[in-house]
């Protein structure tokens, strides 16, 4: 006979709670969405049973998407610079030649019509200044020593507004349009032992028939690009003097400044081939300094390799902590299987956990991967003095934020967490209550 | 010294009972091989009919856990059947047993083995949310559950937040909210003080007899040795003795 305890009196209270033992029939239709809050609640929770190894995980995993981002907002920023650097410094974003003059160095190669030129290029939006020049190899003579050099022939207004001539002058004035008057690079002028205002005589051969043309000039001004081959290797005459200096009316490059640096990748844009006809060709920077191009296209490569190396580290360290986690809870799965939880759902569940863990870190690397980036985009990474593939990095590296990367890697490091769970919830899924409670049933 | 008593000719007789709620046929589990192998059961042939409050009993490592195991499809019989209501479980899918196991089967554990990251009152519910029992009959099966069980007012608090006793009878409200015809219980009083012990098997007793519950025990406790009306005796994996009371 049983002994009436108030537990066991009030067991009969359950009269109306659980009618007769018989079997019941499983609910036809299961209420999934209880089902789902259940499984979620499950899983939200006990991301936060051992908070330590959750947090280390989220940080693991967030610092690595920081490390990403930042990496490739660096090399945003680097290529945008080592761009500006190779572009505005002389080159232009774009040139125009004769066709063959590239190739020949010829400087019989001219383009003769050029008022026709200069209206279309005043004419096209997209161009926003146009520097045009006249080049030649010449010999370079002081007093004191000689030495071959290449003289440009500019107009120092309009090349002021396409490369940073003007701003490369360290010593005396930059070009004011008078004959006579020319600008070297300082390592030149040591060379020939020279410093301003003293005299230098150019040497050079006249197109449409090589004879030797001479003119003397006086150093007005003494330039540096940070660049040596262009410090030792470069002088700067007034267009008109270097035209007659070659005996011509025309140009022999006309550099172009765009309105917008990605224009010169968008060969699609009309003037490119408004510009291209049978006598000039007009290339950008791309084709101009192939080298770099290429360059700059391996760099953004680094950035996928960085990503997969980092997501690598990512998975196998999500792994760790899910296994670690499952094993700990080993038990519980066992337990949740046996009073009637589908393997599907347990699956569901730790895929769940994946889920929430990497929602976390991408959030948290977002916003730690915003704050680096911007700090990096305001104060930028000084490299000066750094060459790279003939360059100086003669500037800070702003870094680029970039919202599609952002967007992107962030899903995709919530792509590679759900990928890291399933193995660890596959195992879970498929543990046998009886090997999983081995320690209590 | 044990003799094995051949009990298949009752058992066969018991089969074709209406009233039968638990069959085992020939019912065998080994682990290992070779040289390690082990007979952890060996040809167990058991009928146990509805409302039978049933304690299997024996030495450590005799097998009783096992067989509850094998009865509970928390496990898979080296040969042999289990029967729950004539139907043969170990011919289920793995989705058609868990369903089986939520709908049918109250699990009660020697270490309580509630969730630790669920309140008692989710703890209880969880069974029904897993079949979809609307809120409103949800949180009235629970009220009444959590009041039958003593644990009124506790149903917010974590099972680290219970004590031995106020757990097992959470694990008792969970085996019996989905109003399984049969509740398996591995040494449910093992961990308690002989009077908590007592009050818990005197609810389950009274739940067996006024709601027809069939209950079956492994069990070391003579408390629930008494007050079983059925004692099976398993001996090295094999059933010796199978005693039936009044």
């Amino acid at each position: 006979m049983a002994i009436q305890t108030p537990e066991s009196s009030n067991a009969s209270k359950l009269d109306n709670t659980a009618s007769s033992a018989t079997f019941n029939k499983p609910n036809s239709t299961y209420n999934h969405s209880s089902q789902n809050t259940l499984i979620a609640r499950l899983a939200k929770r006990s991301i936060f049973r051992n908070t330590r190894r959750t947090l280390l995980t989220v940080l693991l995993i967030s610092c690595s998407l920081a490390a990403i981002l930042f990496t490739d907002a660096f090399v945003r920023g680097m290529v945008e610079t080592m761009v500006k650097i190779s572009t505005q410094t002389f080159l232009g974003e774009g040139q125009i030649h004769r066709f063959g003059f590239r190739e020949a160095n010829d400087i019989d190669l001219y383009i003769e019509d050029t008022t026709a030129l200069y209206q279309q290029l005043n004419a096209t939006k997209a161009i926003q200044a146009f520097a045009p020049r006249v080049l030649t190899g010449a010999m370079t003579s002081s007093s004191e020593n000689v030495a071959s050099a290449i003289v440009y022939g500019v107009d120092a207004a309009k090349e002021a507004k396409v490369s940073k001539l003007k701003l490369a002058v360290t010593q005396g004035d930059y070009l004011s349009g008078i004959d006579g008057e020319i600008i070297i690079g300082e390592q030149l002028a040591d060379l020939l032992e020279i410093s301003l205002g003293d005299r230098v005589v150019i040497t050079v051969s006249e197109a449409n028939g090589g004879v030797l043309s001479q003119a003397l000039f006086r150093v007005s001004g003494l330039f540096s690009f940070n660049e040596r081959s262009m410090d030792i290797g470069m002088a700067f005459i007034n267009l008109s003097q270097g035209q007659q200096l070659l005996n011509i009316t025309g140009v022999h490059e006309v550099a172009l400044r765009l309105q917008h640096l990605q224009q010169a990748a968008d060969n699609t844009l009309p003037f490119w081939q408004t510009l291209n006809n049978d006598h000039i060709e007009t290339l950008s920077w791309q084709e101009l300094v192939p080298q770099l191009s290429s360059m700059l296209a391996m760099t953004k490569y680094s950035t996928l390799i960085v990503s997969i190396i980092m997501y690598v580290l990512v998975c196998l360290g999500l792994i760790n902590t899910m296994f670690m986690s499952i094993f700990e809870r080993q038990t519980e799965f066992g337990i949740l299987l046996a009073i009637g939880t589908r393997s599907k759902q347990l699956f569901y569940q730790i895929m769940l956990e994946g889920f929430f863990i990497g929602l976390l870190s991408v959030t948290v690397g977002l916003l730690m991967a915003f704050v680096l980036c911007y700090w990096g985009s305001i104060v930028g990474i000084d490299y000066s003095e750094l060459e790279m593939s003939g360059l100086t990095l003669n500037e800070p590296i702003y870094l680029i934020l970039d919202a599609s990367s952002f967007a992107i890697m962030g899903i995709a490091t919530l792509v590679v967490t759900l990928i890291a769970s399933v193995y660890p919830a596959f195992h879970a899924a498929r543990l046998q209550p009886s090997f999983a409670m081995r320690k209590t049933l | 010294m044990t003799t094995q008593v051949d009990i298949t000719d009752v058992t066969n007789k018991v089969r074709a009972s209406q009233n039968t709620v638990i069959e085992t046929t020939h019912l065998s589990r080994e682990f290992g091989q070779g040289d390690t192998l082990v007979k952890a059961l060996t040809d167990a042939n058991i009928t146990i009919e509805r409302g039978e409050f049933t304690a299997i009993i024996g030495p450590s490592g005799s097998g009783k856990s096992t067989l509850l195991q094998l009865i509970g499809g928390l496990d898979n019989p080296s040969s042999g059947d289990v029967f729950l209501d004539k139907k043969n479980i170990n011919r289920m899918t793995g989705t058609e047993l868990s369903d089986f196991r939520r709908d049918h089967i109250g699990f009660i554990f020697q270490a309580y083995n509630l969730i630790p990251v669920l309140s008692a009152r989710e703890n209880i519910e969880y069974i029904m949310l897993l079949q979809g029992v609307p809120t409103v009959e949800r949180d009235k099966r629970v009220d009444k559950l959590m009041h039958a069980v003593g644990l009124e007012g506790l149903g917010d608090r974590r099972p680290a937040e219970l004590s031995g006793g106020q757990q097992q009878r959470v694990a008792v409200a969970r085996a019996m909210v989905s109003k399984p015809s049969i509740i398996l219980a591995d040494e449910p009083t093992a961990n308690l003080d002989s009077k908590t012990g007592a009050d818990l098997l005197d609810m389950m007793k009274e739940l067996n007899t006024k709601q027809n519950m069939t209950f079956v025990f492994s069990t070391h406790d003579p408390k629930i040795m008494e007050r079983a009306k059925r004692i099976i005796s398993l001996v090295d994996g094999c059933i010796v003795d199978d005693e039936r009371r009044s």
